[in-house]
């Protein structure tokens, strides 16, 4: 990875140690780098719309001094820049109030976690022209069929770079001990590299009457099969088309692991939001993990230990699986949010833990997690179906009620009705008002969990992967119909 | 997607997000123009020309039958307590080889890069010919773009002290605590947050122009939640006027803030002191704000008249439209009632999509999207307005690009390639001179509805939208309704529409969009007025089926 696309160990170690020769007086100085490289290509109406490479680097300075911190933020990596960052650090640093010496000043235990392979050389070495000829052959069927297709391929990779204790440990967040001797700044310096491929893709009817998506996303570009998703995607839009309308109400739904992990974001969601699993939140009566109030002790209290969802699910996330990988810069031990139905974990930080648990370590919200299954087949949910319906995926889920997560969404590219153990018709998609906790509460069958299409899309180095099964579950709500495709 | 200081980071550097402590700018940036390297000089700097014109020439070289390439210098100012300054450049080089496009960036502004770009946007687009045809018919250039503009605002934002920005945030915090205890309420969780950035970005490309820009966008964050200390109930309040805009300073020190924060605090006082009504779903006739009559607007006409959309160019991404056949339905189609009449612009003063030439160095026109009622326009970009050609031969109208090619305007700004973006869009208002008050008196009985949010489908075609919800009795407000939607399907509704708010009571509202892929930001601004409509759909949002 020395073509330039990423800067590599020695790159990011001497911008370490250019800025730790410019930070002047004493104090922490700690330094976080990242850059991006994104090779893309954009299809639509069967031919490439855009191909591009992209790349960028973004370097923060943080200067520690007497308690007191500052940053600056530069995507330029010469001399002077990086030197008016570290005087910047500075300025901000002396110019904050004086904080009081906390718990959460004292020195940090030793993790020493494995770092998981999430580097992919097929990603990273995927050229410009395997991805032309790629989408010519996930086009080919659509264009001679007459349907029109429109996709996405992505490959990326991010080189990130932490040296020095800085705003992480301040934040709780990645946590070195500090060295019993001084040692140069870049000897300390954690370097790591991950990759991500993207393949989706929307295959319409010209006449916009059927609709077919198929996508996955994965760290290694060998265990995306695009063929097989654009077959998949042009079968759903055949087998979508002219849909017929049928009555809203409660259906005995199954749904892809697509859908599932749709509905589950709104549980576990990908982005820096707040997730439903904030411990803070939940003790301030927000969310959906509040019991109530005690009004003996005078405080809130939370689901914790108590069964919230059906006992044959379990939500969490390990260092070791191979299929997930971890965020740069969090701590990596494993967390079980939910443990066979049962509420395990609210995260905090260590602001959060210091005072009020007496640890050091914080149980941060990761973006991706495994959801266990069972071993049925799609096919076989089914079968063991006298009427419902087939979703495919959900699209525009907006939360109505945090105390729940009751949200409302459509479903988008292939809704299906199933009478008698077979797929008879294509519907209209609907309109419903359900929630993933409502959900998981009713669920039949589960399915083999399988990676999902869940990738970062916008360029951080870090990966939302999720695991997640196909499930059939009862008195799913579709509360209307629509006529969009 | 409401604008946050959240949202504003999202797309940018995680590392932005995670640091919870101040910074101020780290000055100077520096370019490579010469035989060392220098602070990055201003953007009408002519050697930023040849800087553009090597990469011109490269692309050509290499095969481009057309290039562009813009250059992207932005300053970004967050303040929330403390400063946090973000600083960056850009660069973009965009080919066209046989019909097909190819796009590079990177952060370096140097002689070499731009004929590394060049040649890596070339080698892109040639990739992907592979013996098909794809017909690129860009339409012609009203004007080839040349000159500099600078954004006019009345306070430039990074002129003002950070510590003078924090205490001006402080201070209406601490107004806002008094008056909601004033009112014996409690305040909670109240934050402000001041966002102010500069654009500055150079654009050139093969056709002949060269142009430069300077633009501000200011918003703010500013956020309280009221709570009645008798019934529990709560209210949440984001101000409106601080929504994105084409502004400096004055933003925040020149708008009545105070005054909508009060206004705030007595809707709240008003909403929870009325009897609860439980909801009677069935048909009403309804009033709406101008809040939500921009949020409906931009997405419903506004989504659903991007060309790219019309033809499935986002069918993966953000998804498609209702307007779904453009040639056949422009001035044909009846988008809603005969007095529904849509402009869109990029030229408003303060709009949040304001340019003065856009990213394809198009100089923005004027344009109606909605005439009497009818479809009238799509906003495209200039390649987009090739794939109308079958529509201006049979009408014999001239293609005249609109300017609404936009390449993301966050901190990576300069990295992504132009796609449609919603222009402002404003709507006519009515003649006779109503506002929000009026039309609930008019409307006699029926529901209010204030701020909605709306839920769209991926076809910006059926809709579900939430808001503060009141009962209306003999034109007056008489309770309060929990958990009250409107469900309904865009022409539907807009058929619907039974009176607009005359000219006073129009209010500009700013608002952030992502599309594409990978997805990118934009801003826009729409100008509404309440509204009345007839006989709609009224639901309970909360109930399941």
């Amino acid at each position: 990875m020395s073509d330039g696309r990423i800067l590599s160990r020695e790159q990011c170690a001497d911008i370490v140690k250019r800025v730790a020769g410019f930070s002047r007086g004493d104090g922490e100085t700690s330094v976080s780098i990242q850059s991006a490289w994104n090779g893309e290509l954009r299809w639509a109406r069967n031919r490439t719309s855009l191909a591009s490479d992209r790349r960028n680097i973004f370097v923060i300075v943080k200067r520690r001094i007497k308690q007191k911190n500052g940053d600056a933020f530069t995507n330029q990596i010469d001399d002077v820049s990086l030197e008016a960052a570290v005087r910047s650090a500075e300025r901000v640093a002396l110019r904050e109030p004086r904080r009081e010496p906390t718990d959460l000043d004292i020195d940090l235990p030793v993790f020493e976690y494995p770092v998981p392979t999430i580097w992919s050389n097929a990603t990273f070495d995927a050229t410009a022209e395997t991805r032309g000829s790629l989408a010519q052959m996930l086009t080919q069927d659509a264009e001679t069929r007459s349907m029109l297709s429109a996709g996405y391929l992505e490959m990326r990779a991010a080189a990130f770079a932490e040296a020095g204790n800085g705003s992480d440990a301040y934040q709780g967040m990645a946590a070195r001990p500090k060295p019993a001797t001084p040692e140069p700044l870049e000897a300390g310096m954690q370097y790591g590299a991950l990759t991500q491929g993207q393949c989706s893709m929307t295959v319409r009817h010209p006449k916009g009457t059927g609709s077919g998506w198929a996508g996955l996303s994965s760290f290694d570009w060998n265990t995306i099969d695009g063929a097989t998703l654009a077959r998949r995607a042009l079968e759903k839009c055949l087998s979508s088309l002219n849909p017929v309308r049928i009555e809203p109400g409660r259906y005995t739904v199954v749904l892809d692991p697509q859908a599932v992990g749709d509905l589950v974001d709104l549980l576990m969601p990908p982005s820096d939001g707040t997730s439903p699993f904030e411990r803070s939140e939940a003790e301030r009566g927000k969310g959906p993990f509040v019991l109530g109030p005690d009004p003996m002790l005078g405080i809130v209290r939370t689901k914790l230990g108590l069964k919230v969802i059906d006992d044959r699910i379990t939500i969490e996330h390990n260092y070791t699986d191979p299929q997930l990988g971890v965020v740069p810069g969090l701590g990596r031990h494993p967390i079980t949010w939910i443990d066979k139905g049962v509420l395990r974990t609210l995260n905090y930080d260590r602001q959060y833990s210091a005072p009020n648990l007496n640890e050091t370590v914080g149980a941060f919200m990761r973006p991706s997690y495994r959801m266990s299954g069972g071993t049925t087949t799609i096919e076989e949910m089914i079968a063991s179906t006298p009427r419902g319906l087939l979703v495919s995926r959900f699209s525009n889920l907006n939360v109505l009620d945090e105390g729940s997560l009751l949200a409302t969404g459509v479903t988008r590219d292939g809704l299906w009705l199933i009478e008698n153990g077979k797929i008879t018709k294509a519907v209209n998609n609907m309109r419903i008002t359900e929630s993933p906790l409502f959900v998981l509460n009713q669920i039949e069958e589960l399915g083999v969990p399988v990676p999902i299409f869940r990738p970062e899309k916008y360029v951080l180095p870090r990966l939302t992967p999720a695991v997640v099964p196909s499930l059939k579950a009862r008195d799913f709500s579709f509360t209307s119909t629509i006529d969009a495709v | 997607m409401p604008f946050t200081r959240r949202t504003f980071l999202r797309t940018g550097a995680t590392t932005a997000a995670t640091v919870a402590v101040a910074s101020v700018v780290p000055r100077p940036l520096l370019a490579h123009l010469g035989r060392v390297p220098e602070p990055v000089p201003p953007i009408q700097d002519t050697r930023l020309k040849e800087l553009t014109q090597r990469a011109l020439d490269a692309a050509k070289r290499a095969g481009a039958v057309y290039a562009d390439v813009r250059l992207t210098h932005l300053r970004m100012r967050i303040v929330q307590g403390d400063p946090r300054d973000i600083e960056s450049m850009t660069v973009g080089v965009r080919a066209l080889v046989n019909g097909y496009w190819g796009f590079a960036t990177s952060p370096i502004w140097s002689f070499d890069e731009m004929e590394r770009l060049s040649r890596e946007s070339v080698h892109q687009a040639k990739t992907n010919i592979l013996g098909r045809v794809r017909d690129v018919d860009l339409a012609p250039l009203p004007a080839v773009a040349t000159g500099h503009w600078d954004m006019p605002v009345e306070i430039d934002p990074f002129s003002i002290h950070p510590d003078e920005i924090s205490d001006y945030l402080k201070s209406l915090m601490t107004f806002t605590m008094a008056r909601v205890q004033e009112v014996k309420f409690s305040a909670e969780q109240i934050t402000a947050a001041s966002i102010s950035t500069i654009r500055e970005t150079a654009f050139a490309s093969t056709d002949g122009s060269f142009c430069t820009q300077r633009q501000y966008l200011s918003a703010g964050d500013f956020n309280f939640t009221m709570r009645n200390p008798v019934t529990y109930q709560s209210d949440s309040h984001h101000l409106e006027l601080l929504l994105p805009a084409a502004m400096g300073w004055e933003l925040f020190k020149r708008q009545p803030l105070r005054d909508e924060i009060e206004q705030r605090i007595a809707e709240t006082v008003e909403f929870t002191n009325l009897p609860q009504a439980p909801v009677d779903v069935g048909r009403y006739n309804i009033a709406i704000d101008a809040s939500s009559m921009s949020r409906v607007l931009s997405s419903t006409i506004g989504a659903a008249t991007e060309l790219d959309r019309a033809l499935g160019y986002e069918a993966n991404a953000s998804g498609t439209s209702y307007l779904n056949d453009p040639t056949e339905m422009l001035g044909t189609y009846k988008i809603g009632n005969p007095f529904l009449n849509v402009t869109a612009n990029r030229t408003e003063p303060k709009g949040a999509a304001t340019v003065r030439w856009d990213d394809e160095g198009v100089a923005p026109t004027d344009y109606t999207i909605v005439n009497g009622g009818v479809l009238s326009e799509f906003s495209a970009t200039r390649e987009g307005a090739g794939w109308l050609k079958d529509y201006y031969n049979k009408t014999n109208t001239p293609r005249i690009p609109r300017g609404c090619a936009h390449g993301g305007r966050d901190i990576l700004g300069g990295t992504y390639a132009p796609v449609v973006c919603t222009p402002n869009l404003a709507i006519t208002p009515g003649n006779s001179p109503r506002n929000f008050d009026d039309c609930i008196r008019e409307l006699g009985n029926g529901i209010a509805f204030r701020r909605m949010q709306f839920n769209m489908d991926f076809q910006q075609l059926n809709g579900l939208a939430t808001g503060k919800a009141y009962e209306i009795k003999n034109g007056k407000r008489t309770a309060a309704i929990g958990g009250l939607g409107l469900l309904f399907r865009a022409p539907e509704l807009w058929r619907s529409l039974s009176g607009l708010g005359g000219a006073e009571s129009a209010q500009r509202f700013g608002m952030t969009t992502s599309k594409g892929e990978p997805p990118q930001m934009a801003f826009h601004s729409v100008t509404a007025v309440p509204a009345m409509f007839k006989d709609v759909t009224i639901v309970d949002v909360m109930r399941k089926a």
